[in-house]
Order: C-alpha cells, then sequence, then structure tokens
C-alpha cells in the first residue's frame, strides 16, 4: 500500500496502514481581549495509531479541548492539517467514522434512554425499526438494557455517562472522542467507568483520542500519553505507557510512569 | 455492577396520584361553600341573593329548553376559534422573534403595548369594524392571546440550551432536525403555560364581548338575564361556566400537561 492512497481516499479508514488520525503542523489563534492574537496551539504533529487509546495530557489551558475539536472536526486550524485514516479531514464526509463524547453527559431530558441514544442516527435517514434495535444494543453494551424507558432525571451520575457513552458508540464509531467525560463523576464510578471503557475497547477495538488534566486517569487508560504544555500549546513529548492493562496505581512500574508525567506536566 | 444498587426507584414515578382523602377534601370544601350560599340567601331577597334550590331550578329551565347547550357551545366555538388562530400565529412569531435578534429587538416594545390594551377596547374596536357578529368575539379572544402566546414561546426560544445545539451540530444535524428535536421540545413547556393562559383569558373576554357585541352565546344571555332581574339564571349561567372550566382544567389541560411534560422532575413541573 503506497502513500499516495490518501489523494482519493475520500472513504475514511480504506487505508488501513495510515494512522487513524494523523496531525501535521496545526497552528490555531483565537482572538485575545484586546483584538491581539493569542496563540492556542503551535506546531502539533501527532500521529495516533489505530486501535490505540491515546491520552490528551496537560495542565488548563494547554489547548488540549482545542485540539480535541480541531481533530472532530469542531474547530477548524488556522494552518496545518488534519488526516483521519489518511484522509485529509475537509474532504471527509462520513463523519460518522468519529464520535465525540463531552464533559458533561449532555443528555436531553425530554428523552428516555433509548431514545437519547436514538438522537446520534438521526441526523440521517436510518429508519426507525433499525435505530430502536442499534440503539438498544448499545444501551446493552453499556449495561443499560433495562433502563430504555428511563428519563435522565431517573437515573444515577454513573448511568447517564453510561447513556452518554452509548449515544457515541451507536454510529459504530472508527475513532472515539472524549473531552474529559469522567471528569464530574465520583472516583468510584469513575473507575467504574474506566474499566467499562476498556471493556468495549477490548470488544469494539476503536481508536480512543481522550483529554484528561488527571495524570492517574491518563497512565490507567492510555497507551500512549501526548503531554502539552500550555501557551502556546504545543506537545511536549508523547510517552509510551507499556505494562499491560488493566493497571494499578500501586504497581511500581505503573507509579514510575504516574511521577515520570507528573514531571512532565 | 456497585452502582447499579443504587437505582432510583423506576417503576412509579412520583406523581400526584388520585387519592380518596385528596377527594374527599374537595367534596367538604364544595359542601361547606354551598352551606354558606343558602345560609346567606336566606337573609337576601331572591333578586339579590338566589338559594341553591332556585338557582338548581333555573338551571333545569335553561337546560330544557336546550338554550344551555346550544350557548355554551356557540361561545365555546368562538372561544376555540380565536384561540386556535392565535396559537397559529402566536407560536411561529414566536419563534421567530425569538430566533432572530434584530428582529426581535425591533419589535420588542409592540407586546407590552398590546398587553395593556383592554379587553374592552378590543370589544369597542370589533363591533365598529365587525358589527353585531361571530368576528368580534373571536377577534377579541385573538387580540387577548396571542400576545401572551407570543411572549412566552419567545421567553422558550430564550431557554434553548446551546449545548443541545452543540450536541446536534457535532453530530452534523442540518437546521431544520435542530429545529424540529431541539428547539420545538424546550419551546414546547413554554407554549403550553401560554396557550393555558391564553385560553382562560379567551373565556373571560369572551363574555364581555358577547354582552356587548352579540345576539348569541353565554355573555349575552347573561345580560338578557341581568336585564330582566332573572339573578337565578345569572346564576344558573355562571355555575355551568364555572363546571365546564374546571371540567377543562381537570379533564384535558391537566392530564395533556402530566402527559407531555412527565420528563420533569415533581419538583420542576
Amino acid at each position: 500500500m503506497t502513500a499516495d492512497r490518501d489523494q482519493d481516499g475520500v472513504q475514511p479508514c480504506a487505508d488501513e496502514t495510515a494512522p487513524a488520525i494523523s496531525l501535521s503542523r496545526i497552528n490555531k489563534y483565537f482572538p485575545g481581549p484586546n483584538g491581539e492574537r493569542l496563540e492556542v496551539l503551535r506546531d502539533i504533529d501527532l500521529a495516533v495509531p489505530d486501535h490505540a487509546i491515546v491520552g490528551l495530557l496537560g495542565a488548563s489551558g494547554a489547548g488540549k479541548s482545542t485540539l480535541l475539536n480541531i481533530i472532530a472536526g469542531i474547530v477548524r486550524p488556522d494552518s496545518g492539517r488534519v488526516c483521519i485514516c489518511g484522509a485529509p479531514s475537509e474532504e471527509l464526509n462520513d463523519w460518522c467514522a468519529a464520535s465525540y463524547m463531552f464533559q458533561d453527559e449532555r443528555l436531553l431530558p425530554w428523552r428516555t434512554a433509548q431514545k437519547n441514544v436514538e438522537f446520534a442516527l438521526e441526523a440521517d435517514s436510518t429508519p426507525k425499526a433499525e435505530r430502536a434495535r442499534r440503539a438498544r444494543e448499545a444501551l446493552r453494551l453499556v449495561g443499560l438494557d433495562q433502563f430504555e424507558e428511563a428519563y435522565p432525571y431517573q437515573l444515577s451520575g454513573g448511568m447517564r455517562s453510561r447513556v452518554a457513552l452509548a449515544r457515541s458508540l451507536v454510529t459504530e464509531p472508527k475513532i472515539l472522542l472524549m473531552d474529559e467525560p469522567f471528569s464530574r463523576l465520583d472516583a468510584q464510578t469513575r473507575g467504574l467507568m474506566h474499566r467499562e471503557l476498556l471493556r468495549i475497547h477490548g470488544l469494539k477495538r476503536m481508536t480512543v483520542v481522550f483529554v484528561t488534566h488527571d495524570v492517574e486517569e491518563a497512565v490507567l487508560l492510555a497507551d500512549e500519553v501526548a503531554v502539552m504544555s500550555p501557551r502556546p500549546g504545543t506537545i511536549r513529548e508523547v510517552v509510551k505507557i507499556d505494562p499491560p492493562r488493566p493497571r494499578d496505581p500501586i504497581e511500581p512500574q505503573v507509579a514510575a510512569y504516574i511521577r515520570r508525567l507528573r514531571a512532565l506536566i | 455492577m456497585a452502582e447499579m444498587i443504587e437505582q432510583k426507584a423506576l417503576g412509579a414515578p412520583p406523581r400526584r396520584t388520585f387519592r380518596i382523602g385528596f377527594l374527599a377534601e374537595r367534596l367538604l370544601l364544595v359542601a361547606a361553600l354551598g352551606f354558606l350560599w343558602w345560609l346567606l340567601s336566606l337573609s337576601a331577597a331572591p333578586y339579590v341573593l338566589p338559594g341553591p334550590a332556585r338557582v338548581w331550578s333555573a338551571l333545569g329551565v335553561i337546560a330544557g329548553h336546550g338554550d344551555l347547550w346550544q350557548n355554551l357551545g356557540i361561545t365555546f366555538w368562538r372561544v376555540g376559534l380565536g384561540f386556535v388562530f392565535a396559537a397559529l400565529l402566536g407560536l411561529p412569531l414566536g419563534i421567530v422573534l425569538g430566533a432572530n435578534r434584530r428582529l426581535g429587538e425591533f419589535f420588542e416594545p409592540v407586546l407590552p403595548v398590546l398587553n395593556t390594551v383592554s379587553s374592552a377596547i378590543w370589544a369597542i374596536f370589533a363591533i365598529i369594524w365587525f358589527g353585531i357578529s361571530n368576528a368580534t368575539t373571536i377577534f377579541v379572544v385573538f387580540m387577548t392571546a396571542m400576545p401572551l402566546i407570543i411572549t412566552n414561546v419567545w421567553q422558550g426560544t430564550r431557554a434553548v440550551n446551546a449545548d443541545f445545539i452543540e450536541l446536534a451540530r457535532v453530530l452534523r444535524m442540518p437546521d431544520w432536525k435542530i429545529m424540529t428535536k431541539i428547539y420545538l421540545p424546550t419551546i414546547l413547556p413554554y407554549f403550553f403555560s401560554g396557550a393555558r393562559l391564553a385560553f382562560g383569558f379567551g373565556w373571560r373576554v369572551s363574555l364581555v364581548a358577547e354582552t356587548i357585541g352579540s345576539s348569541s352565546g353565554v355573555g349575552y344571555r347573561l345580560r338578557q338575564a341581568a336585564d330582566l332581574v332573572r339573578t337565578d339564571q345569572v346564576f344558573a349561567w355562571t355555575l355551568t361556566l364555572v363546571l365546564l372550566m374546571a371540567a377543562i382544567e381537570m379533564g384535558v389541560l391537566s392530564p395533556l400537561e402530566r402527559h407531555l411534560f412527565r420528563w420533569k422532575k415533581e419538583a420542576e413541573a
């Protein structure tokens, strides 16, 4: 397979050898309070391998979320290139390849769990029966198969988080982008959701990019952690995390990674 | 899964159920008011304050002629028509004014002005424009109900959550779907409370309109009965109206609201 595949590569993930996501020389500016240009991201290069879990780790203001939004196609970079599975992102029309999970659950309060999951399939013309079937499957995948008819207010924080996860999985995405998705949960529920995510990743093998400011979360989940430095946001180092999952922060090897990353950010 | 254990009670949503005690309380209230009425009527002339028995027989007379249902029907039809026009125009206008900032700012002063114009003034204008006809009452109901509906829908558009719109955009949802799937469900509770208010106001002003600008309907009959000093009939008409409004509220509006907004927490609903 040759590199010129990405010339005609409008179909995402047609090229198995291309990284799931590749970023080259991404720059982004935001208008500042006095009309000046604030440099948010400088010369970001990053390759996310297929099926990998990659964490974007950094203090607040490091531009992690902006970078994630650029990958998602919500924010346009001022210069640089985003390729999804070898195809330049501006040529993509099948955005179902990537799915986005917000910091909050963002469930529509007037919809049941089932209907909230179906929402992700309502942008195009997926038939009603298929929507319902796939949403039920996604809810079963996250362990909520008895709660299809529950409204968000009737669910606990962890369960709402599961519904949001089901909504991002129902499109069968090749790439899952997560913006500090479990940061609002309590520590115990958060641990549960980490295990859930890893279990589902083992089943579905989607590529995951998640943003976090929590070193431990990054080390427990990721194959690779891209450490970002703030103002302007740059990637300081990409650290490979070798120990097999599930990882325990008390294991000396894992603890060493946590210490090393703490020193880096 | 540990967190499943702390699942909230799903089976029975904590709605106000129809309790026997509740029914008994209401019956007691009606009985007490009836008793008070009867007591007061003993010491007043029947043309000032007729007693329950007298009003009951007056009700029988009106209902016997078919007069009751005919006039109720006419009034109901006029109120309904004015209300439907107001809703059909008020809903899209409220959405447009709420969605478009410039238009909204331009027309903002109009609504308070419309709301301060008394229904009696609309009724006088209506008689000048439409004479003694159905259109007079319909117009007055329409002019009273429409600003209420617009104001509420407008408020509803402001309550639309920008995060939900972002969610829909990330999912690449077209604008018209954002309208039907995010805007409309958000606006619906506001529209509903506006419509409910407008319907109640519509009933009240329709009577005003009918007393001066109509030759049929409950309002007309009320004035006629008053002119003839048939106070018992005035009471009978009033009583029917009150019962009808209560029936609509408890039989239609409340259940509809409970069904439409079952996704709300009890405290919010």
